[in-house]
C-alpha cells in the first residue's frame, strides 16, 4: 500500500473517524483505524462496535491495500505533520508516515482480528437538514441520563410525530422534545445520546441522510456514515407527562434569566435549589446556603396566571440548562404550581420544550 | 489460557487472581507436544512444558461487554450529599469536600440539633477509615463555630474492629445499602 495525500485532508478523514474508537473498547484491535486503500480512495473505519465511523478521503493511490494502525497514535501523527503532501506506505509490517522532513513508522495491527462489521444499510434513509439535526440533537441530549444503570434514559426516541420527525430525551428529573416539521421517518429507535453528540464532529453536512433501521441509526453525507446501535427496550410513555394546561406563565428575556441564573449558581449546588417567586414584576431569584451565604435578584417579566404568585424551586443547572437550549429572544415558563413539572418553551414556538421537575422544599 | 487476542496466561487453582506468568499479544504461539512456545515482537520468549494434558478446551465467548464498576467511594459520596437523612433524621447538607489543613473530609453536615457532623465515606469502612475520620475531627475542633462536633464513618460495609474503635471514639457508624440508596427518595421530584 503507498498513497500521498494533503495532511489536512488526512488529518480530517482519521479524526472523524477516530471519534468512535474509544478507549476502553471491548476487543483490543478496535483501539485501531482499519484503512482500506482503493480506487483513488482511502476509507477509514473507526468503532467500538456500539459507534461506528466510516470515512473517506481522495487520495493518489500508488498500490491498494488495507491496514489498521492504532487509532490515535495515528491521527496525532498526521495532525502534527508538517503542512502539505504527506506519504503513507506500509513497509514490513509497519506503516511509514512522511513528508516535508518527519517520517513516523506505525506499527501495523492484525487485520484478522477485525471484527466483522455489516455495512450501514442507507435503506429507507431520509434527507434531513444538517443544521437543523443538529440544532435539534444538541437542544435534546441535555436531557438525556448519562446513568449507565438506566441504559434507556441514556436514549433519544427518534419518531414520527403528527408534525414530522420527533427527538425526545428524559433523564427522569426532566424532559426535552424537539419537532423536526415535514420530515418523516422510516422508523422509530432509540439512539444513544452518545452516539448522536458525535454526528456534530463526524459526518455533519448541510444536508444528512436518516434511515431507523431495525438494529441501528445510520446517518450518512458526502463525509461518510455514522452507524449507532439502538438501545433495545421501552422508552417512558412522555405524552402522558405532559399536564393538559397550565395556568400560569411568564415570559422572560433568555439572556437575562440565564446570566440570573448564573449568578444563583455561584450560592447552588446540585442538592441546593435555587427558589422562584413569579409574580406581576416577573421572577424574584433567592438561593441561600447556611456555610457560604445568599443571592436575591428579580428578573422583570411578564407574567399572566390564576395566582397572584407562585412559589417554585429548581435544581439550578437543570433550570439553566433548559433555558440555553431554548431557541430565541425570550422564553415562556408555564407553571401548573410548586409540585408539578413546568414548562420552558420559546416564546411564540411550539416546536421545542423542555419539561422541568420542581425541587420540593 | 488462550485469550481471543492472543494473550497466553498461566493460572494456578488456588491463591492469587492474577496470572502466575503470562505474555500479552501481540504474540506467536507454537504448539508443540509437550511444550508450548510463545515469542513476543521483542523477541523474548516463554516456554511452557505440559506435563499432563487433563483436558484441552475452547469457548468462543463473543464480544467482551467492558467491565463496570458500581459502588465507588465517589459515587457513594455524591449519593449520600443527596441524601444526607439517609445517616441521620434530618441531617442537612453544608458542604462536600470540606476543606480541613491535613484534607478535605468527604461531607460536612448539619443536624436539626444544631451539632456538626463529619462524614467520612469508604466503600469497606476498616480501621483505616476510623483514623481518617479521628484526624479530621481533630483539626475541625479547632474550629469553634463547629461546635458541638461529632463524626460518623459511612460504608457499604464495616468490620467488627473499626466498629469497636469508632464507638470508643464516639464515632456512629453506618452501614448503607447502595442499591437502596440509589432508589431513596431525595428532594428532586421526579417525572416517572
Amino acid at each position: 500500500m503507498q498513497i500521498r495525500a494533503d495532511r489536512d485532508d488526512l488529518a480530517e478523514a482519521f479524526s472523524r473517524a477516530n471519534r468512535a474508537v474509544g478507549t476502553k473498547a471491548a476487543l483490543p484491535i478496535l483501539q485501531g483505524l482499519l484503512c482500506r486503500v482503493s480506487d483513488g480512495m482511502l476509507r477509514v473505519t473507526g468503532s467500538d462496535t456500539e459507534v461506528t465511523v466510516r470515512t473517506s478521503v481522495e487520495v493518489q493511490v500508488m498500490e491498494e491495500g488495507s491496514f489498521i494502525v492504532p487509532s490515535r497514535f495515528m491521527t496525532d501523527a498526521v495532525r502534527r505533520m508538517p503542512e502539505g503532501t504527506v506519504t503513507l506506505r506500509s513497509v514490513d509490517g509497519e506503516i511509514e508516515l512522511e513528508g516535508n522532513g518527519p517520517r513516523f513508522t506505525i506499527r501495523q495491527l492484525a487485520i484478522d482480528d477485525y471484527p466483522d462489521l455489516a455495512e450501514p444499510d442507507p435503506a429507507g434513509a431520509v434527507k434531513v437538514d444538517g443544521e437543523l439535526l443538529l440544532e435539534a440533537i444538541a437542544q435534546v441530549t441535555v436531557a438525556a441520563s448519562s446513568d449507565s444503570a438506566r441504559p434507556i434514559l441514556t436514549g433519544v426516541l427518534m419518531e414520527n410525530s403528527d408534525s414530522g420527525l420527533r427527538l425526545v430525551a428524559t433523564d427522569s428529573y426532566r424532559l426535552a422534545v424537539r419537532d423536526l416539521a415535514d420530515v418523516k421517518m422510516n422508523g422509530s429507535g432509540l439512539v444513544p445520546a452518545r452516539g448522536l453528540r458525535e454526528l456534530g464532529r463526524t459526518v455533519a453536512s448541510t444536508v444528512i441522510n436518516v434511515a431507523i433501521q431495525e438494529r441501528e441509526a445510520v446517518f450518512s453525507s458526502d463525509r461518510g456514515s455514522l452507524s449507532i446501535r439502538l438501545i433495545e427496550g421501552n422508552f417512558p410513555n412522555y405524552r402522558q407527562l405532559l399536564p393538559d394546561r397550565y395556568p400560569n406563565e411568564v415570559v422572560l428575556g433568555k439572556e437575562i434569566l440565564l446570566d440570573a441564573v448564573g449568578r444563583a449558581s455561584l450560592v447552588a449546588e446540585d442538592h441546593i435549589p435555587i427558589r422562584l417567586n413569579m409574580g406581576e414584576a416577573g421572577v424574584k431569584i433567592t438561593v441561600q446556603r447556611r456555610d457560604l451565604g445568599g443571592a436575591v435578584e428579580l428578573v422583570s417579566g411578564v407574567y399572566r396566571g390564576e395566582l397572584d404568585e407562585v412559589d417554585i424551586a429548581f435544581n439550578a443547572r437543570y433550570l439553566s440548562e433548559g433555558v440555553m437550549a431554548t431557541d430565541g429572544e425570550q422564553i415562556r415558563m408555564e407553571v401548573v404550581d410548586s409540585f408539578k413539572p413546568s414548562v420552558i418553551r420559546a416564546s411564540g414556538r411550539d416546536d421545542f420544550l423542555y419539561l422541568l421537575m420542581p425541587v420540593r422544599v | 489460557m488462550v485469550k481471543a487476542d492472543g494473550c497466553v496466561a498461566i493460572h494456578a487453582d488456588g491463591g492469587a487472581y492474577k496470572p502466575l506468568n503470562w505474555m500479552n499479544a501481540p504474540n506467536t504461539l507454537v504448539e508443540e507436544d509437550d511444550r508450548w512456545l510463545i515469542t513476543n515482537p521483542k523477541g523474548e520468549e516463554l516456554a511452557i512444558h505440559i506435563e499432563e494434558s487433563i483436558s484441552d478446551m475452547e469457548f468462543e465467548m463473543g464480544v467482551d461487554p467492558g467491565l463496570e464498576k458500581d459502588g465507588v467511594e465517589a459515587h457513594l459520596q455524591e449519593l449520600l450529599a443527596a441524601k444526607p437523612q439517609v445517616l441521620e433524621d434530618g441531617l442537612e447538607l453544608v458542604r462536600r469536600e470540606y476543606p480541613t489543613d491535613i484534607g478535605p473530609v468527604d461531607l460536612l453536615c448539619r443536624s436539626p440539633g444544631g451539632d456538626t457532623v463529619a462524614v467520612e465515606i469508604k466503600r469497606m469502612g476498616e480501621i483505616d477509615g476510623v483514623e481518617q475520620l479521628t484526624r479530621y475531627l481533630e483539626r475541625l475542633s479547632h474550629d469553634s463555630r463547629l461546635h458541638p462536633l461529632r463524626g460518623i464513618l459511612a460504608a457499604t460495609a464495616i468490620t467488627q474492629q473499626a466498629k469497636v474503635l469508632a464507638g470508643a471514639r464516639g464515632i456512629r457508624c453506618v452501614e448503607v445499602d447502595y442499591d437502596d440508596l440509589r432508589g431513596a427518595p431525595s428532594n428532586h421530584l421526579r417525572l416517572f
